[in-house]
């Protein structure tokens, strides 16, 4: 092993380090900011709405579905059906969602939020 | 010799050059979703050329659609749909005479039959008159009299369901006797939908049919698709992650259609042999490649004991089972431990070696 | 002529070496539970061959052991087999350049910077294929695995030639 092996041994080591400390330090030092996620609701196959789930931002707005007019809630980075007009009520007890991929269906009414982004899974069989 | 190396390295070249062509080359993605069989039905599915996949997903919408009007068991009498339920007609011939029907039809029976038999009795479509009783689907569900469940429980027998394979019909030989497909009819038509695409040239799609799930080929990121099992008691949680290649992901799960009487839940699964919600598992879902199969064998499994279930599952070749019991362990066939995340938390119990 | 031929068959001979050390280790289990890093034994016969021969037949070495390996083990055209490639291209490239323009290192710094090198290469064919940037922090996990195998693959290599500079079998071979 020559001069230079060690010190091409040790500029690599240091440089490897370095790229830890930096890779990895970067996340406490500058926290990622979270993007806000953007739901979207249709009614009947139409596009209705798309509201951006944003913290500290609360509204509720009125669906016309097939059945009846359902409210949607938007609580900050959440969103939930609050009222619906179909006897099941399934949406409704569906509670908060928020997360890239999830859904909330209300199937009598045909509307639809999906919460857009990249989601972990590609389908979640229930 | 030099010329050659240099032949050599423009062939190798060219070679990993085309590969990472063909990787890269982004497809196109068509997403649609459709409102069928009382649940939302997405279609993802991916091509190179818009117009094929636009036509294939199309073409396997139009197959749900055929199969959802054969097997709809709730349309109002008289009207257009009525009639074209095969169901409907042979509900209503029930005790009568036999009826003509499709094959599709006539293939979901035999299926319905082959693992009544199978399950003893755990699996039966005929349970319609005990389903009528507690009223799912009803402004106000409730829990029937035991008298009334045991009367509705004597017209509920697969061996009075009479299949005629040569003149193409079915009977069902007492009055008052009613087919429900609700535990196959989804998984089947999801299985012809995909068939469709497939026969329509889509390599790569996902089909989402309320939480009933189907992959062909593999993600965008040419993996696995990565398909979660929700957490029966926890809204927005997922208990594990399968990968899922060219197979179907089915779950049974009592969370999903239910209503609460007298502090207790009263979910939609019933188990034919007592007339009850079935109550030995929370959640069970079944891999296998066959969409229709799977769905049935999540109802099977569901209302069976987990033990019996599992012993069963073992037995079928390329069938997979995972599984939540009502006490909250979390149990599966062993071939579903490679590949697949179990993310338990406190809620559930698992213990790998089982 | 029959330098020529004696060439080809070395290189044959040398390309048959790496392509077996590469399938022989893809059969052994990691050594280190981390998905991508490999000892690299191979690289022992592609810094050979250039050692022997230059940074062209050294290249010729390496992507025929990478096209080679890759067929015997099914993993053709894989995402496996794109990495690979891209690896041992940018492998090769390193170690024919310090090998050509310096002459203070010895085998175990070429082999080092060949090992990071080869890391690098399979790092960024890993970015374009999953066309994401986020694949970067695996940067220093494979740059730390590549200091012990660059090591040990060198460490091996210097061992044959301080063994060669007394017996010249080698130099032999390729001179005659």
């Amino acid at each position: 092993m020559t001069r230079a092996d060690k010190i091409l041994l040790a500029g690599l080591l240091l440089i490897s380090l370095l790229s830890v400390a930096v890779l990895y330090g970067r996340f406490s030092i500058f926290p990622a900011k979270a993007e806000p996620v953007q739901a979207v609701i249709t009614a009947q196959g139409k596009l209705v709405r798309k509201i951006y789930l944003t913290e500290g931002v609360n509204s509720s707005l009125v669906i016309q579905g097939r059945v009846g007019p359902a409210t949607v809630e938007v609580d900050g980075t959440r969103i939930r059906m609050m009222g619906a007009p179909c006897t099941g009520q399934v949406c409704v007890k569906e509670g908060w969602i928020g997360r890239p991929g999830q859904t909330i269906v209300c199937m009598p009414g045909e509307i639809l939020i999906r919460i857009e982004g990249a989601a972990p899974v590609d389908a979640v069989t229930r | 010799m030099n010329r050659k190396t240099g032949l050599l390295f423009v062939a190798i070249l060219l070679i990993g050059g085309l590969a990472t062509l063909q990787y890269f080359r982004r497809s196109y993605e068509y997403s649609s979703d459709q409102f069928l069989m009382d649940t939302l039905v997405s279609i993802k599915a991916y091509g190179k050329d818009p117009s094929t996949v636009k036509r294939a997903v199309a073409a396997a919408y139009a197959e749900m659609h055929r199969i959802a009007e054969l097997a709809d068991g709730f349309p109002q009498p008289g009207t257009a749909t009525y009639r074209s339920s095969d169901v409907c007609r042979i509900n209503e011939q029930a005790g009568k005479k036999p009826v003509r029907v499709d094959a599709d039809i006539m293939a979901m029976l035999l299926l319905a039959k082959k693992y009544n038999q199978m399950s003893d009795g755990a699996f039966d479509v005929t349970i319609g008159p005990v389903m009528d009783l507690w009223g799912f689907g009803d402004k106000n569900p409730h829990v029937p009299s035991q008298e009334q469940i045991r009367s509705a429980l004597t017209l509920v027998n697969s061996n009075d369901l009479m299949i005629d394979e040569q003149q193409h019909t079915v009977f069902l030989r007492r009055a008052g006797m009613k087919l429900d497909l609700g535990a196959l009819a989804k998984g089947y038509a999801t299985e012809k939908a995909i068939q469709a695409l497939k026969k329509n040239g889509i390599r790569k799609a996902l089909l989402d049919a309320g939480g009933s799930i189907r992959v062909l080929g593999v993600n965008l990121r040419n993996a696995p698709w990565r398909i979660g099992i929700k957490d029966p008691r926890k809204a927005d949680a997922i208990v594990a992650v399968l990968p899922l290649q060219d197979a179907s992901a089915v779950t049974s799960g009592d969370y999903y259609r239910y209503f609460e009487a007298g502090g207790k839940r009263y979910h939609h699964i019933l188990d034919p042999r007592t007339g009850y919600p079935a109550t030995s598992n929370m959640s069970v879902t079944v891999v296998t490649q066959d969409a229709g199969l799977a769905d049935i064998l999540s109802t099977v499994f569901f209302i069976l004991s987990p033990d019996k279930a599992l012993e069963m599952a073992r037995k079928m070749a390329g069938v997979e089972l995972f599984m939540i019991t009502a006490d909250g362990h979390i149990r599966h066939t062993p071939p579903l431990l490679s590949g697949i995340e179990v993310k338990a938390g406190e809620s559930y119990l698992y213990d790998q070696g089982r | 002529m029959r330098d020529r031929t004696r060439r080809l068959v070395f290189l044959a001979l040398l390309v048959a070496m790496a392509t077996a050390l590469h399938v022989v280790e893809g059969m052994l289990p990691l050594p280190l539970p981390i998905p991508g890093a490999k000892l690299g034994l191979a690289n022992i016969i592609t810094l050979l061959a250039i050692y022997l021969y230059g940074f062209r037949d050294g290249l010729t070495v390496a992507l025929m052991r990478v096209v080679l390996g890759s067929l015997i083990s099914g993993m053709f055209l894989s995402p496996g087999f794109m990495l690979g490639l891209s690896g041992a291209a940018c492998c090769t490239l390193v170690m024919a350049l310090l090998l050509k323009y310096t002459n203070c290192f010895s085998m175990i710094g070429v082999s080092l910077a060949g090992a990071v090198g080869h890391n690098l290469g399979q790092l960024l064919a890993a970015c374009l294929l999953l066309q994401s940037g986020a694949i970067i922090y695996y940067l220093p996990v494979l740059l730390i695995a590549g200091l012990p195998t660059g090591f040990i693959t060198g460490f091996l290599l210097n061992s044959l030639l301080v063994h060669d500079r007394k017996s010249g079998i080698l130099r032999d071979l390729v001179r005659t």
